[in-house]
């Protein structure tokens, strides 16, 4: 554990951009509507139209919330009610070879259009849910995550 | 580990388990704004499904069980399911491409009057959020050609800013001559690639 730490840190002391939330956003918030919040270091932020979005925050809606997110790719990701989304991992510095998106939907639904990224590398492009991965290539989809016994 | 480590794993462990268990996941590919229908490949423990066809869908009932077999969804149950994310997902940013005359950091004639349509398009759409990068062929070293891009994304800052856009929305980045609009070999001359293209969010 204390070796793997040591790792991180290391890493994130010698990586041009820093590891947290300063660094270049992921994207901003293009809407928001009724209960829609940004996660981020555990903190809820309200969500607004040109709040930016960092690597490693998490969307999150209520019953009557949607949001939706333009990436620095034009990588476009939207949710419905009910949803949680987390950008597990986003790098767009082609000149530095740097390209990934990983996003999870947590819960709930999400409409995806995938961007540059997909373009130029395909393979460094992930959607995750819990009980499966989605491998894109340069397209529109939609997903939802449920569990039945959560249902109202 | 020490022991308290193995016993607080083991709880997250047993907790995710617990409530992911459950999950199910459905997904559809969609017909993209141009037209084309692009894959998905849907994989997990259990084994992997793709799909190509428009409007295909799979279910996957677990991580351990592999997606099923694709069927057709019906543009009602698109809508039941994924109504309200598919109206929110936004229309993609715009790119406006500035031309520089070679040699030179002076814009082309017709790229001069294309920056001034870029503050109108701004307020179009609302945005809050708009990235200036610059781009160049790959004739040069890769180093050089990161820092001449950058030069030309920051004239264009310049210019954007004297014509009264927001500073707060603006980023300003190279991407040098990694991401062509023409792909290219090394050392090749492309009028197209050299540019700045502004986007606007």
């Amino acid at each position: 554990m204390k070796i793997l730490a040591g790792i991180i840190t290391a890493v994130c002391l010698f990586a041009p951009l820093p590891c947290h939330a300063a660094g270049t956003p992921a994207g901003s918030v293009k809407t928001a509507h009724g209960t829609a919040v940004i996660i981020r270091d555990m903190t809820p932020v309200e969500a607004k139209s040109g709040t930016r979005v960092f690597q490693h925050d998490s969307l999150k809606t209520g019953p009557d919330g949607s949001m939706a997110i333009v990436f620095r790719d034009d990588t476009l990701l939207s949710i419905g009610p009910n949803s949680e989304v987390s950008i597990n991992e986003f790098l767009f510095s082609p000149a530095q070879g740097k390209l990934s998106i990983v996003t999870r939907l947590i819960r709930g639904t999400a409409a995806y259009l995938s961007g540059i990224i997909g373009k130029l590398s395909p393979q460094s492009v992930r959607f995750e849910t819990p009980v499966a991965n989605i491998g894109i290539r340069g397209t529109k989809f939609a997903v939802q995550v449920e569990n039945p016994a959560e249902r109202p | 580990m020490k022991t308290s480590e193995i016993v607080l794993f083991g709880l997250a462990v047993l907790m995710c388990l617990a409530a992911c268990s459950r999950d199910r996941c459905t997904v559809v590919l969609l017909p993209e704004p141009d037209g084309k229908t692009g894959q998905l490949l849907i994989s997990n423990l259990g084994g992997s499904q793709l799909l190509q066809e428009p409007k295909q869908s799979t279910s996957i009932q677990s991580a351990e069980t592999a997606p099923a077999a694709p069927a057709v969804m019906a543009d009602q149950e698109i809508n039941n399911i994924f109504g309200a994310a598919l109206s929110a997902l936004p229309s993609p940013p715009i790119h406006f491409m500035l031309y520089f005359k070679t040699g030179t950091t002076e814009l082309t004639n017709q790229s001069q009057n294309l920056l001034v349509e870029i503050l109108p398009a701004i307020a179009d759409r609302n945005s809050t959020d708009v990235s200036i990068v610059g781009h160049t062929d790959r004739v040069g070293s890769r180093e050089d050609n990161y820092r001449l891009a950058l030069e030309r994304a920051l004239l264009i800052q310049k210019s954007l800013l004297s014509l009264g856009i927001n500073p707060q929305f603006i980023e300003v980045t190279s991407h040098g001559e990694d991401n062509p609009l023409i792909i290219t070999k090394d050392e090749i001359a492309e009028r197209r690639n050299r540019r700045v293209e502004v986007v606007v969010r």
